[in-house]
């Protein structure tokens, strides 16, 4: 029963996966500089490194937003913020699980009479606008960086091309890192108040209850990135303007480095260290962020061929999106209480993600955990099985490609 | 990962054998219509050998370079120009081989008075192939120093062009004792002669467009 609320969290984990990933690889596997399959597998791993090792910082936030107190809240939350992302994309606006969940939080403040911190809302939204136009100012000073390198180090360009490559795939894997840390917090930060698991003790590393629940995520997310990412990645990769390889590069660059400073606890602590205000740790919108960088981009160039209209839809789903999934959460939340009869949660004053009184936690499930460790180990399987798989496909492409041209050379001989 | 292997360098090794191997065509083919023309006919016939080896040598490396760029999608976007550009150059090297063949088999008589024009023709249209060159790497290395290197070409060109437009005035309009036959034997040699700087014009133009690209 446990694991069937956390089905729409799942879902929701899904979706980002499918859409999110393109925003890290797209431009790479559009352009064709990196394989589908290459791409897959090195988001996926990263994602779940990056939401199981850096993904509390965010969620702390949004708990105190909202700490859902109730699985059928948490279940009802989720599934009020992947309906929406659902409507939205079918509408064809760039939506943001994070403006989703939120909207969907507040709605749940609103049904169950609790308090929405207002200074912990501002903060969020100003991270949406701030978000791209961080982004787009990084884009900017690293585009001009990386012409002026090509310009003056005459590096032949089928180096330059391959030094490219490999940094889009490093920069991928640190932007997959970045999304798994900050946005996490969208798929699974509304259950961590009211679930509890055993800890699971790996020898090097003991993962927490949350921890658990980000590594479920991730591997939601994973799933998307590899069963339907491959279509958005092909065809979104260059939706704003079309990208040369090394603007691509920096775009994904600056969107890393902008979800990985929201999302990094030892960054902020390192600027209340030297005296600096500290930065929020809050998720944002990795499709608005990689927008804001690619138009930053655009702008340097001369904003010739910039789609605009894009921009506008951004504003439009800054409102839209928060409020629809909020009426959406209000009403599902009445529907799953007053005709299913399940618990949504109720007013608690001054709860949060990290302060959660153990009278609305579920007690920890010895099943549950179980089934934890089986997950990791089986994925620990299947991770070693795909990059052992992936290895010999390629050198068998390789032998017979070798075979063929040795074959055709002695035939016109 | 194409840095850590052996790929990309030796894609860069193989473009520039490539491009060694137009070089010396066209030293080669400028060397060889003097043997013709001085009647040295030992030498002609080793510069045509060199030239049957350097354009076999070229269709390899133009298969193998193409094959590489599309089985390690390197340079997938400017997949498709660098190969047009290999391509043209490569029938830069192909008219070489064709016109030197054409000597050889069908033993053109060329007026003593004549040798002057013809070397002319050669040098200019040669001259233009050689300019093409520099430009070439230079996409590669510098591509934004490639359209001033290519205004000599377009020069070369149009000097060709004018040295066998009066060349073969001179054979139609001047030369009675000569037959019909002869004249137009002649003006088909140097038309062929004359391919070689229109094939690095194309080229020229080719790589103009692909500079600008890559420098946007």
């Amino acid at each position: 029963m446990i694991l069937l609320f956390l089905t729409s969290g799942l879902f929701l984990g899904w979706s980002l996966g499918a859409n999110d990933a393109a925003n890290v690889f797209g431009s790479a596997v559009g352009s064709k500089m990196v394989s589908f399959r290459k791409a897959a597998l090195i988001a996926s791993v990263f994602v779940l490194l990056g939401a199981v090792i850096q993904g509390a910082g965010t969620s702390e936030t949004l708990g105190k937003l909202g700490a859902v107190n109730a699985l059928g809240g948490s279940f009802t939350v989720a599934l009020a913020a992947a309906v929406t992302v659902y409507l939205m994309t079918k509408f064809g606006i760039p939506v943001s699980t994070t403006q989703s969940i939120v909207g969907a939080i507040i709605g749940w403040n609103l049904f169950t009479g609790n308090h929405t911190d207002s200074r912990i809302l501002s903060q969020i939204i100003s991270t949406w606008v701030s978000g791209p136009v961080i982004g787009s100012a990084f884009a900017i000073l690293l585009y001009i960086i990386l012409k002026a390198i090509k310009k003056y180090s005459s590096i032949h360009l089928v180096r330059f091309e391959s030094f490219i490559r490999t940094g889009l795939i490093i920069v991928g894997a640190f932007g997959a890192y970045s999304l798994g840390a900050n946005n996490i917090a969208n798929v699974m930060g509304v259950f961590i108040p009211s679930f509890n698991l055993h800890e699971i003790n790996l020898g090097i590393l003991t993962l927490s209850s949350a921890q658990q629940l980000f590594m479920l995520g991730a591997l939601a997310i994973a799933a998307g990135i590899l069963t339907y990412s491959k279509k958005v990645m092909e065809t979104v990769g260059n939706n704003i303007v079309e990208l040369s390889s090394e603007a691509a590069l920096v775009a994904v660059l600056s969107q890393a480095l902008v979800l990985f400073i929201f999302s990094s606890t030892w960054l902020s602590s390192f600027f209340i260290r030297v005296g600096l205000p500290p930065i929020p740790m809050v998720p944002v919108s990795s499709s608005q962020v990689i927008i804001g960088c690619v138009i930053g981009i655009g702008i340097y160039k001369g904003a010739r061929n910039i789609n605009f209209r894009i921009l506008g839809e951004i504003g439009i789903g800054w409102i839209v999106t928060p409020l629809l999934s909020g009426i959406l959460a209000f009403i599902s939340l009445f529907f799953v209480r007053n005709i299913f009869n399940i618990d949504v949660g109720r007013k608690a004053e001054r709860i949060t993600a990290t302060d959660t009184h153990p009278a609305l936690m579920t007690a920890p499930d010895q099943n549950i955990s179980n089934i934890m460790q089986y997950l990791l180990l089986g994925l620990l399987i299947t991770g070693i099985t795909a990059i052992l798989f992936y290895y010999f496909l390629e050198r068998k492409k390789r032998t017979e490609l070798k075979k063929s041209e040795e074959k055709f050379w002695k035939n016109i001989k | 990962m194409a840095v850590f292997t052996r790929t990309t360098k030796n894609l860069i090794l193989k473009i520039d054998e490539f491009f060694d191997n137009i070089d010396l065509g066209l030293l080669v083919f400028r060397e060889g219509v003097k043997a013709y023309l001085n009647k040295d006919m030992e030498a002609f016939n080793r510069h045509l050998q060199k030239i049957e080896l350097l354009e076999s040598n070229a269709d390899k490396l133009q298969r193998s370079i193409e094959n590489e760029m599309i089985t390690h999608s390197i340079l997938p976007q400017h997949q498709g120009e660098v190969s047009s550009l290999i391509n043209v150059l490569d029938e830069i090297i192909d008219t070489i081989k064709a016109t030197l063949n054409d000597f050889s088999i069908e033993m053109p008589e060329i007026p003593a008075s004549l040798n002057h024009n013809f070397i002319s023709i050669t040098e200019a249209s040669v001259c233009a192939g050689e300019e093409l060159m520099p430009a070439a790497r230079a996409y590669f290395k510098s591509p934004y120093s490639v359209r001033e290197k290519l205004l000599k070409v377009y020069y070369f060109e149009s000097e060709t062009d004018k040295v066998s437009r009066n060349t073969t005035r001179i054979i139609f309009q001047e030369m009675k004792e000569l037959d019909l036959s002869q004249k137009s034997h002649l003006r088909y040699i140097i038309q062929h002669i004359e391919n070689i700087s229109d094939n690095a014009q194309k080229a020229a133009d080719l790589l103009s467009a692909m500079a600008i690209k890559i420098v946007m």
